[in-house]
């Protein structure tokens, strides 16, 4: 089982808005702050954009982790479109726990666009509390749904 | 359908750390015929040519552009595919060099990362449809709402550029507050004599015609969006025409009714026909219905007998209402001072000579009630005069925030208070003292500098109390148990929202603030548009602020207008908006509700919920908020994001 756990790569979608979490990730780049591979960026416009259909779709299809990052509030580029994707992640949190996912599996943050070293921070620990949560244990019935 | 991925190397800044042979051998295979080409610096001109020429080539339909992030150069590459001859939103671009290459220390895993990114975007871009841009028709004509140096100063630059401009003022009178006030601070310039080159061109200058002003007026409808929005305003009946009109006066001695004087605060008269102050343009008197002999169904004409002019009097004057298109809307309402009996011990509208700020500003106008002279009640010169600073500001019983300009105003009350009363003490209750600026120091040193003033500090407005004794004004704090004494006492009210800002909003469907203000879009880097696009906002019924700042929102508002909205050119309707599937709309309206720019209104004749292209932003909230899936986001559909998810993960 810890063998498992160390040589466990956690699959993991994030959902980055287009103006600040987006950007943040680029800035990261820009600064070549390393951070683990783990996460493949699905870029969105806003935040409010994400259906938890998403979030519900990269589960399905094998993700072990979510991770959607927005806007700081006050600071949403479509003035409250991160408010409502923090609404439907409250949501969203609980019919996850419904389904018998860990809640350290879906993680709702907010990265700037000039918090490059927070976005690294961010991903570094979201990668490290999935790759110890393991692998998404999901019942027969889920795979095949 | 064939799909042309080209890999950027970006010199070795993906190329070292993404194995391009790796990621070649990597590609799916599906049903699309996939062609891989590298290129070494995409976004240079060679780069773009080879781009351009193996789309033209080989017939590709579909383009994935692994390079740097879309941020830098997503439209480079969507302009090469229409030179191409595709449409340019037919193209995917994947983030391997700030996403990949730059922040993945192990190079196989930064090929397999860039490959699975590769993988999505080819699922996401099978999907993709041609977009295009809309274009519709504007209107470059412009509304300017309030008639002060905000929205004079909008409209000026406007009419400047040739374009049309309504003003609508519901006054009878320009400039607005202040051509009311005899000395400006920080540099005790003539209020009047400073509005008057802006007030001048705007009446008479080169592009007068430009300019329709419509005074004693207000806007009671708009329809329409940014570009074209059609505004109904009711215009009250003047009685004078401010064309025929010479404005020599005649007509006022003979009038033999009067009323008190709003424009002078209620603390002189006026005549039922005459100017709301000496020098107020338009240079044309108008009559007050309420109190005119003739509009009560009395037989007198004794004003248009005495009028030298055929025709400047109109008794049969009557209420009009005008339809207008324009394109822009510029609020300039200006604000109001807060009232000052909501804090009860001051003694305001009790007790004889205490005024507030704006009241001894027409007591100090040369054109006010007593002509300039600084009077008590009992016409004597006050020997002392308290001035209370913060009334209402900086308090959270009252107003949260500082005003901003009372400090500035009450060390000039200060400095015409020394003049014109030479030897008269000056007692400042303040909360807090706030004199930014680089100008505005001058007035408040020359306060300190003045032996018969004194600065007395207090922590809460409520402890301090103003009572009369033997005509004398008694400013106590209980705080403390001290006590000054004063012939006259200043108020330095708060500044607030207009009465007319909560309507006027909800005619617009713009939004306020919790003051009450209308809310800016951004703060600091866009406070003069508003939440609604094609409204603009200008001067203090956005926030308070000085002159300077007022008009500095009003040039902006030209600004945003004149780059934005330009004649014989279409405004631009970028493709990326929601739209409602009409047959799948259930009518629930959440849409309505999320939507931050009131893009999506529900229809009932269509029984559907539709999305306004022109205010709709493409954040795509209600396309998530949406119970039904009835509305679709383009380029950033269900479909698109769900394929791109899977692509990731397979």
């Amino acid at each position: 089982m810890t063998e498992q756990k160390t040589s466990f790569e956690p699959k993991i979608v994030g959902f980055l808005c287009n103006w600040c979490s987006y950007a943040g990730a680029d800035k990261a780049g820009t600064a070549q702050s390393p951070y683990p591979p783990n996460v493949d960026v699905v870029k969105v416009m806003c935040s409010g954009r994400v259906d938890p259909q998403f979030v519900m779709k990269a589960f399905e299809k094998g993700a072990d982790g979510v991770i959607i990052l927005a806007c700081h509030p006050g600071d949403c580029h479509y003035k409250e479109g991160n408010y409502r994707a923090a609404q439907r992640f409250r949501m969203l949190s609980r019919l996850l726990k419904q389904f018998g996912i860990e809640e350290g599996r879906c993680r709702f943050d907010y990265v700037s666009a000039g918090e490059g070293e927070k976005f690294v921070t961010v991903i570094t620990d979201m990668v490290a509390a999935v790759r110890a949560l393991g692998p998404l244990n999901k019942s027969e019935q889920a795979k095949t749904a | 359908m064939k799909i042309g991925i080209y890999f950027c190397k970006c010199g070795t800044n993906i190329s070292d750390k993404i194995d391009s042979e790796k990621v070649k051998t990597g590609l799916p295979s599906g049903p699309s015929e996939l062609s891989f080409k590298t290129i070494d610096f995409m976004c240079s001109e060679d780069g773009k040519e080879s781009l351009e020429k193996d789309i033209k080539e080989n017939g590709i339909e579909r383009v994935v552009v692994s390079a740097c992030s879309p941020r830098d150069h997503e439209n480079t590459f969507m302009r090469v595919l229409s030179k191409a001859g595709i449409n340019p939103y037919l193209m995917q671009m994947v983030n391997v060099r700030e996403q990949v290459a730059w922040v993945t220390e192990d190079n196989e895993k930064a090929t397999e990362k860039a490959g699975r990114y590769i993988n999505a975007a080819i699922c996401r871009v099978e999907l993709h449809d041609p977009l295009e841009k809309k274009e519709i028709d504007i209107c470059p004509d412009v509304l300017v709402i309030g008639a002060g140096p905000a929205g004079l100063k909008t409209a000026l630059s406007i009419a400047e550029s040739g374009r049309k401009v309504v003003i609508v003022e519901k006054t009878p009178v320009i400039g607005g507050m202040p051509v009311r006030f005899e000395e400006l601070f920080p540099n005790m310039e003539c209020g009047p004599c400073m509005l008057e080159p802006v007030l001048g061109d705007i009446l008479h200058g080169e592009h007068a015609e430009n300019i329709e002003l419509l005074t004693i007026a207000e806007v009671v409808d708009v329809v329409g969006s940014y570009g074209n929005f059609t505004v109904t305003v009711k215009q009250k009946p003047r009685y004078s025409d401010i064309h025929k009109c010479i404005g020599c006066g005649e007509c006022i001695e003979p009038c033999p009714v009067s009323a008190k004087n709003i424009y002078n605060c209620n603390l002189s008269e006026r005549k039922a026909i005459s100017f709301p102050f000496a020098g107020a343009l338009p240079n044309a008197p108008f009559i007050d219905e309420a109190i005119c002999l003739k509009k009560k169904g009395y037989d007198c004409s004794l004003c248009k007998d005495a009028c030298p002019v055929e025709d400047a009097i109109i008794f049969d004057d009557a209420e009009r209402t005008i339809v207008r298109n324009v394109g822009a809307i510029v609020v300039a309402i200006g604000s109001d001072s807060y009232d000052c009996t909501k804090i009860p011990d001051l003694g305001y509208g009790k007790i004889p000579d205490v005024h507030t700020g704006v009241e001894f500003e027409r007591i100090l106008a040369s054109n006010g009630p007593t002509y300039g002279e600084i009077q008590t009640s009992q016409g004597a010169a006050p020997k002392s005069v308290a001035i209370i600073h913060c009334v209402g500001s900086l308090d959270k019983e009252h107003k949260e925030y500082c005003s901003g300009i009372c400090c500035q105003y009450a060390f000039k009350f200060n400095h015409l208070i020394e003049n014109k009363l030479p030897g008269a003490k000056i007692h400042h209750f303040y909360k807090e003292l706030v004199i930014p600026g680089k100008e505005d120091f001058h007035l408040y040193n020359h306060a300190k500098e003045n032996p018969n003033s004194t600065f007395i500090r207090y922590n809460n407005i409520e402890t301090l109390a103003v009572s009369e004794k033997e005509g004398k004004k008694i400013i106590t704090n209980s705080a403390d148990g001290s006590s000054v004494e004063a012939d006259m006492v200043i108020l330095c009210p708060a500044v607030v929202p207009t009465v007319e800002s909560g309507k006027l909003g909800t005619i617009l469907e713009a939004t306020h603030d919790k003051f009450g203000f209308f809310e800016e879009l951004h703060g600091r880097m866009d406070s003069t548009q508003s939440k609604i696009k094609g409204v603009y906002l200008a001067g203090t019924c956005q926030s308070p602020m000085d002159i300077q700042k007022t008009m500095n929102q009003g040039m902006a508002a030209a600004g945003y207008i004149l780059s934005g909205l330009v004649a014989g050119r279409k405004l631009e309707i970028k493709p990326i908006t929601a739209v409602v599937e009409e047959d799948r709309c259930s009518g629930c309206r959440v849409c309505v509700l999320v939507c931050p720019y009131k893009a999506v209104a529900y229809d009932t004749e269509k029984g559907s919920s539709v999305v306004n292209e022109v205010l709709c932003q493409g954040c795509g909230t209600c396309v998530a908020a949406c119970p039904v899936g009835a509305i679709k986001g383009n380029h950033f559909t269900n479909n698109e994001i769900l394929a791109e998810i899977e692509g990731v993960l397979s």
